[in-house]
């Protein structure tokens, strides 16, 4: 897109999304925290509800067959419980490693800096959890659940520290996000994620999803969108900002969100060398046809799906349709923002009826190619296994 | 008229089924240790995810300590017990016992602190300070001077609510017998 109208349309929804804001806070319940049923009614009936506490919830792969991830598609995953933040009243506070500390009201932000729109992508790093054997521990999250792509609006975290003053020794930022625990002694989700990440054109502090406002669950007022990266990066409820001379220490860094550094024998425990979890591999999945779809022998099928990869490019998508003996290469979108994902249809005639089984296998630029299965891990992250679809071709 | 009625009774059938099937779920193999981890665990998560992916004990262990960083009321002590019985009862290298009385379950041999600790009680509430819902000293703070408070917290106590305290529900407990939920009641009231 020509960057004279991206500005516009950012600016545009990023107005639009600070009208509608001040309807939201209207209808703002006086608890400090939002119900499950209350997040439940912006969520398409079809989502499948994975645990109420904390509520975590994602739609199947057939029902995320959009270029754009609708709002009431996207996946919920929260750590702890969902804040009602009165947004009149929000501030965002940089601090740390910075010449001086600052503090944002979320109206000033977009005075203050470029507002831009991007298509980014999120995925819980825990998404695909339950394909993995033997089972991991954690939210068992559909094989193709926990991700969505929808269009952030915001501003560039890179722009609001260079406005405080980034000091030469600073290697990691971290978010913190005002999510309240079941008890008083639950620990604070802080995340924090490294300097050249931080400072990278696509990362941004947002206060818009699909040109609204932020829902609640999704973080609203503002939170941080690290599209590619786990998406326990992008704090949502982001109140503070710090900048940090090594990578933070808690237990959602050392704890969670870790792999091993070496893979280890399926059902071993976490060894001592581990490596955090950030960018995601390159997946796909087939969103069209859905499961078990029916189709009359002689006519063809259109095979459409998504595919991504947290950083590079989606380099090719590959269909098979013998249980992976033999690969083709599927039509691949290559445009879009960075983070985006990128759409892809292949055209199937099936030479017999009966049960056929589909597969999709990305590439990335840099030659990775997705496994059939990953390697196994004690928290069961990173699924990127071949998508697999069955559907039946009838006499 | 009649209509109204209906509706309501059909909504209080369908509030029990629902609950019903709550109080189903959430439930551990019963064996010694089962009541304390069920009370621990369930602060924060339901209890699928302990019945879905047993682990080795290795794992388990550092399971444990990663959910008391994250900030789970539990002493040294208690940890050690719910070690033991997760890694006997839901462990992925051996098949679990047979089910078996909770004997550790907590409370000796005082009427109230059996009850306590047999309905989940001690899970959510301590005497005096607030673990997931309201002290007992603060609800008896509540109620006093209430001509009327014995009968509100029976009922608030047998059929559960939610919004007084915060947002997190209190489950019903149907199942309390009439002298038990007076126990409860009258000890309750008297923790100011």
């Amino acid at each position: 897109m020509h960057e004279s109208r991206r500005k516009f349309l950012a600016g545009a929804a990023a107005a639009g999304a600070l009208t509608a804001l001040r309807d939201v806070k209207a209808q703002a319940a006086p608890e400090a925290t939002v119900s499950n049923e209350a997040i439940k009614q912006g969520k398409l009936p079809s989502m499948q509800w994975h645990s109420e506490r904390p509520l975590t919830g994602s739609v199947p792969a057939h029902e995320h067959d959009f270029d754009v991830t609708p709002s009431d598609r996207m996946f919920v995953r929260n750590n702890l419980l969902t804040p009602v933040i009165d947004i009149y009243a929000h501030r965002l506070s940089v601090k740390g490693l910075v010449d001086k500390e600052l503090s944002f009201s979320v109206f000033d932000l977009p005075k203050m800096f470029t507002t831009l729109t991007l298509q980014g992508m999120l995925e819980c790093a825990g998404s695909g959890r339950s394909a993995f054997r033997p089972p991991a521990s954690g939210t068992p999250w559909l094989e193709t659940g926990g991700m969505g792509c929808p269009k952030w609006g915001g501003v560039r975290l890179a722009d609001v520290l260079r406005a405080a003053g980034v000091k030469p020794n600073a290697a990691h930022v971290a978010g913190q996000g005002g999510d309240p625990g079941m008890v008083p002694s639950a620990a604070p989700v802080i995340r924090s994620i490294p300097m050249r990440k931080a400072m990278e054109e696509n990362t941004l502090i947002a206060w818009a999803m699909n040109g609204e406002p932020l829902p609640w669950v999704h973080g609203y007022p503002l939170r941080l969108v690290v599209p590619g990266w786990v998406g326990s990066a992008s704090t949502k409820w982001l109140h503070t900002l710090t900048v940090l001379d090594a990578p933070f220490k808690g237990t959602y860094m050392n704890n969670s969100y870790i792999v091993p550094r070496s893979p280890v024998a399926p059902g071993e425990k976490m060894p001592p060398e581990t490596v955090s979890a950030e960018a995601w591999p390159v997946k796909s999945m087939i969103t069209s046809p859905a499961p078990n779809a029916r189709f009359k022998d002689g006519g063809s099928i259109t095979v459409r799906g998504r595919a991504w990869v947290g950083e590079g490019e989606v380099a090719k998508v590959e269909i098979s349709t013998d249980e992976g003996q033999t690969w083709q290469p599927a039509r691949l979108s290559r445009d879009g923002d960075k983070y985006a994902w990128r759409s892809f249809t292949h055209e199937f005639k099936p030479e017999r009826p009966g049960y056929v089984t589909l597969l999709a296998r990305a590439w990335d630029s840099r030659g990775n190619a997705q496994p059939a299965v990953p390697y196994w891990n004690p928290l069961g992250y990173f699924w990127n296994g071949w998508h697999r679809v069955g559907v039946v071709v009838e006499a | 008229m009649l209509l109204l009625k209906l509706r309501e009774l059909l909504g209080v059938v369908l509030l029990a089924f629902s609950l019903e099937v709550f109080c189903q779920e959430e439930r551990l193999i019963s064996g010694p240790g089962s009541t304390l981890t069920e009370n621990k665990c369930k602060i924060c998560h339901e209890l699928q995810h302990i019945r879905r992916a047993p682990l080795s004990r290795g794992e388990w262990a550092d399971n444990l300590r990663n959910m008391k960083e994250r900030g789970t009321p539990m002493s040294d002590a208690e940890m050690a017990v719910i070690l033991d019985y997760l890694s006997t009862y839901y462990n992925r290298d051996k098949p679990a016992p047979a089910p078996s009385a909770d004997t550790l379950a907590a409370g000796g041999d005082d009427p109230v602190q059996k009850l306590l600790h047999a309905n989940g009680c001690a899970g959510c509430h301590a005497v005096s300070q607030r673990v997931v819902g309201p002290s007992f000293g603060e609800v008896a703070q509540k109620y006093a001077g209430d001509a009327l408070a014995a009968e509100k917290l029976a009922t608030k106590i047998r059929d559960g609510g939610q919004g007084n305290w915060g947002q997190v529900p209190m489950p019903p407990n149907p199942g309390l017998s009439e002298a038990d939920l007076r126990r409860l009641v009258g000890w309750v009231l008297s923790q100011k």
